[in-house]
């Protein structure tokens, strides 16, 4: 890069040649020692306070639960500390395997979970009371699931740790449709977090999930703008249900993304854990210390990652994970290098694991809380991203009503808007990306690592099978009552929801049949895809 | 980048139109988004069907909007299961495919190419490249209107994608055609790729030697027709799928195959070993049949998407695959495998429009060094690959349309068309012969039938 070029980030934040005592001079006060009030410098006063470090684990599900869980027992056994497992296509979108529309996609980029039985496969023999267990799957169900699965292998659904991502305002523009209008998502949320905050009261059942809404292209500011006004929304709105902020605030925890700018990604999370501390101590008038420090943890990105010459995606990987280390984030999931071509094979598992292991064992860098801190070049940003974001937040309340919003469609032309924005770098070469627009290879020179990552294989044909197989085996009378009850409480827009749902699938209802319900409930056809019901289960040509 | 482009409206009156969307539960839309914008943003109409589609609702609306083509994203191997449905109700409807996706492999590109898709983009490919390939796909689809345009194919020199123009004065019967040239980078293939781009076609043309194939590429600088290099060992299993993909992507399609590329492995049956024998099996058989398989599986979905192509292959065999030859008894046995593929292929690929003849050059090439050293220019050596190289460019031009299934004889100043082995005079075979009975019969039967020719030599 030149220097009479004006350098910025990839936020288009400006940036100078160099930074010195001028460009922070912030009162110390204002950043707080780690693990205290704001929090800007960690969540954790000391490394001694977190002796594991940070969560190692990888996203993770593939075919049946069975498959699945033997997949979980592998990362576990490979020296992952928690799991993230999230759900195939149809299983996202509360659908059954053997829907003909679903069918094709049955296992391939997660597991396959439509009744209680699936959840109690899918956690056999993983120590539940040990590890974290987070859920990237429809929170109402993950948490259901969960918390019926859990005494079938004898651990008090109170002992549970984990979280389930709460996505009321964007699921559906951002690729985990759910067919149902934004009141009976947000429903669906408050009602569930209200459920596990009795029942599995050390869950973190409102995880805000920035990843999946910018990893098609958005801004670290357009990313945490977005999550915090979630968060908001979600909590002014159990706390016009009468809860106490302290009682909902500690379960709160946040999944973000890193990208490339390593610093701006560093710098965002400072940020976030600063802004959080304030909303919750200034705005909701927390007074909890465990409301102020918020859980954050980061899902490195896939959008990173390319097709092209996939070992250069190990090396991404490998330097988010260590500015995430940096960062001090309470959990790590790093894309793994096939990404690009699939959902993680076990090898792929496996170097990511590795990848975390190493920057944690060798490299020291967890002997010191918030390493960077200081940094003239990164307090500066951190500033300047709260600045960005808080401005971004306010702009859009502003707007007026969130869930108007969401209706009109506002939400999905920003997502929209960011894609095409980073095709247009990407087409351009204004995003310089090694290997896609500079020092590319001919595809015949690009063979390594590409047959592990090109590997693919066929939808769970067995799991449709058994699915339908085992559909007339159930009993019918509480299944219909209990499928009467979901229909019943949808209809009725002060009724809870979650109580329903979990009778109905403790009865043996499948998660698309409750769905159905929730959409017949208010007057939807029960089937999103009823214009596919009778297609022929097309077969897959290998 | 391009700037504003032509677009596909050019000289039809009306922009390009293209229904996009994703299939099944492929809920990433990325890429569908992203395409969509650059279309308009180049003066297409695009009716956005987002996520959720079956081929039947993506088709259905294509053809109420009378829409060009049907563009789909992929992000989910899902694809997969609908492609075959997708394929054929395009096909029936006259309407383009343009399929693209971040988990298209190299390979998922070829075969979708192959089973009839009119463009595939794997991630990352270049706007210009999408651009110019939709474009090509849509005039493709409008030439095919059956009514409005006369002779579609041959009646617009200048589109996209197709050769460039025409040298007043030298016929060029080629001008239009593709075709692909094997081992393209010296002796026969050389000569071969410069005749054919001087005759007007676009020589897509492989080579495991990388700096030979830019020279001939150079020497076709000037001609009409053009080269595009790509370097692949035809012996790799993807090489017919690299090969029909590049030609795809850089022409748009495939009219000719010349399989030429071989190497000699000499000696006698008692002394080649294993290696030699694979090398010489899979260099002049397998590399052939897979070539002839995937051109020919392309061919097949033109034809019945209505687009038949005017389609060639010239094989290679030898002298020695047809009389023998001493002490190469294998290169002697892979070429006659050669003559009976020309044979076999010529009856099975003529219902979609396509010749398959071979062609036994006799020439001074590095596989026949024994010939010595030659003379001054082609003009004054009849043994010049050169000579060769019109007899490949007649078989694969127009003239030649009826001519398939037979074997040329060329070089050192003669032509020939061999004959076949033939069935010769008929006796009754008695059941269950004896030893003394047979010893009676088969030299009768031998008596009856011309002996073969002599096993040829370097001597002879």
């Amino acid at each position: 890069m030149t220097t009479d070029e004006a350098a910025s980030s990839a936020a288009g934040i400006p940036l100078r040649p160099f930074y010195g005592p001028g460009e922070a001079d912030r009162d110390y006060a204002e950043l707080g020692d780690p693990g205290a009030y704001p929090y800007t410098r960690g969540r954790m006063g000391s490394p001694a306070a977190r002796r594991r470090g940070w969560i190692h684990r990888e996203l993770s599900g593939e075919g049946s639960p069975r498959r699945s869980n033997e997949q979980l027992r592998a990362l576990l056994a490979g020296g992952a500390l928690g799991i993230d497992v999230i759900g195939d296509n149809p299983t996202m979108s509360a659908l059954d395997p053997d829907h003909p529309m679903c069918i094709p996609a049955v296992g391939t980029t997660g597991v396959s979970l439509c009744r209680k039985q699936d959840f109690v496969e899918l956690v056999e023999g993983i120590p539940l009371d040990e590890i974290t267990l987070s859920h990237s799957l429809p929170p109402a169900f993950a948490l259901a699931g969960q918390y019926l699965a859990s005494p079938c292998h004898g651990i008090d659904p109170r002992v549970l740790r984990g979280s389930a991502i709460q996505p009321p305002l964007y699921s559906e523009d951002c690729s985990y449709s759910t067919f149902l209008p934004f009141e009976t998502r947000m429903r669906l949320t408050l009602d569930s977090i209200v459920f596990a905050l009795r029942e599995m009261p050390r869950f973190h059942a409102f995880l805000e999930d920035t990843y999946y809404i910018s990893d098609g292209g958005l801004d670290a500011v357009e990313e945490m703008s977005l999550g915090l006004l979630e968060i908001r929304e979600v909590c002014r709105r159990l706390l016009a249900r009468g809860l106490p902020v302290d009682s909902f605030a500690p379960r709160i925890a946040i999944l973000v993304n890193c990208r490339m700018d390593l610093f701006e990604e560093i710098a965002k999370i400072r940020a976030t854990r600063r802004m959080f501390a304030r909303m919750m101590r200034e705005e909701f008038g927390a007074t909890d210390p465990r409301s102020w420090s918020v859980n954050i943890a980061v899902h490195t990105s896939g959008l990173t990652l390319t097709a092209a010459q996939p070992a250069n995606n190990i090396v991404r990987g490998a330097v988010q994970a260590l500015a995430m280390a940096m960062a001090g984030v309470q959990g790590l999931e790093i894309s793994a290098f096939d990404e690009p071509f699939r959902t993680p094979s076990a090898i792929a598992h496996q170097t990511a694991i590795r990848t975390q292991q190493v920057i944690q064992t060798e490299t020291n860098i967890t002997a010191v809380e918030d390493p960077l801190g200081g940094s003239w070049y990164l307090e500066s940003l951190t500033d300047e991203l709260e600045r960005r974001i808080d401005a971004a937040v306010r702009q859009m309340e502003a707007l007026g009503d969130v869930g108007t919003l969401v209706e009109s469609g506002y939400f999905r032309n920003i997502f929209l808007h960011g894609m095409d924005r980073h095709s247009r770098a990407v087409q351009s070469g204004e995003l310089r990306i090694v290997g896609v627009n500079e020092h590319v290879i001919a595809p015949e020179d690009d063979r390594f690592l590409r047959d592990i990552a090109e590997q693919r294989f066929e939808p769970d044909y067995a799991q449709v099978e058994s699915i339908r197989a085992w559909r007339p085996t159930r009993g019918g009378g509480p299944l219909q009552a209990g499928l009467e009850r979901v229909r019943d409480a949808s209809a009725d827009p002060d009724a809870d929801l979650m109580g329903p749902i979990v009778a109905a699938l403790d009865a043996d209802a499948t998660i698309g049949e409750i769905t159905g319900c929730l959409r017949e409930g208010l007057g939807l056809p029960g089937d999103p895809f009823e214009f596919a019901a009778r297609r022929q289960p097309p077969g897959i040509r290998t | 980048m391009t700037g504003p482009a032509p677009g596909p409206s050019a000289g039809s009156g009306r922009p390009g139109r293209i229904v996009i969307g994703t299939l099944g539960l492929d809920q990433h839309e990325v890429g569908a988004m992203a395409i969509s914008r650059i279309l308009i943003r180049h003066g297409y109409e695009v009716i956005y069907l987002g996520r959720f589609n079956t081929p039947e609702r993506l088709t259905a609306a294509a053809e109420q909007e009378d829409a060009d083509l049907v563009g789909v994203s992929i992000h989910s191997w899902e694809y997969a299961a609908y492609a075959d449905e997708l394929l054929a109700r395009c096909r029936e409807l006259g309407i383009g495919l343009v399929l693209g996706g971040s988990v298209l492999t190299e390979r998922d590109q070829a075969d979708l190419l192959g089973r009839g898709a009119d463009a595939v983009f794997g991630p990352y490919a270049s706007e210009a490249t999408m651009l110019r390939q939709i474009d090509a796909a849509v005039r493709r689809v409008r030439a095919g209107d059956p009514p409005a345009q006369a002779a579609p194919a041959q009646a617009a020199p200048a589109q996209a994608g197709q050769p460039s123009g025409t040298q007043p004065g030298r016929p060029v019967p080629l001008a239009g055609r593709t075709v692909i040239v094997t081992g393209a980078a010296r002796g026969l293939g050389r000569a071969y790729t410069v005749e054919l781009c001087r005759q007007g076609a676009a020589v897509v043309a492989d080579d495991i030697d990388e700096a030979a194939l830019k020279e001939v590429a150079d020497a076709a600088r000037d001609l009409p027709g053009s080269v595009h290099a790509v370097v692949c060992d035809v012996t790799g299993p993807d090489a017919p799928r690299t090969l029909l993909d590049a030609a795809l992507r850089r022409y748009g399609q495939l009219h000719g195959l010349v399989s030429n590329a071989g190497l000699l492995r000499s000696g006698p049956i008692l002394q080649l070993d294993d290696g030699d024998l694979r090398l010489l099996l899979d260099v002049h058989v397998t590399a052939p049949f897979r070539l002839l398989r995937a051109a020919g599986r392309y061919w097949r979905a033109e034809a019945k998407a209505g687009r038949a192509v005017e389609a060639a292959v010239v094989l290679t065999t030898s002298a020695a695959g047809l009389y023998g030859f001493r002490a190469e008894a294998a290169y002697s046995a892979a070429k006659a495998g050669v003559a009976m593929l020309t044979r076999v292929g010529a009856d099975e690929l003529c219902r979609y429009g396509a010749t398959v003849n071979a062609v036994a050059p006799v020439a001074r090439t590095r596989l026949t060094e024994w010939l010595g050293e030659a003379p001054t220019g082609p003009r004054d050596d009849p043994l010049a690959a050169e000579h060769v190289a019109p007899v490949i460019a007649w078989l694969l031009g127009p003239a030649a349309r009826t001519v398939t299934g037979r074997v040329l004889e060329a070089g050192n100043g003669q032509i020939s068309a061999p004959s076949t082995w033939q069935a010769g005079p008929q006796f009754p075979l008695p059941s269950l012969m004896s030893p003394e009975a047979a010893d009676v019969l088969l030299p009768r039967v031998l008596a009856s039938a011309a002996p073969p020719p002599e096993v040829l030599s370097s001597q002879s």
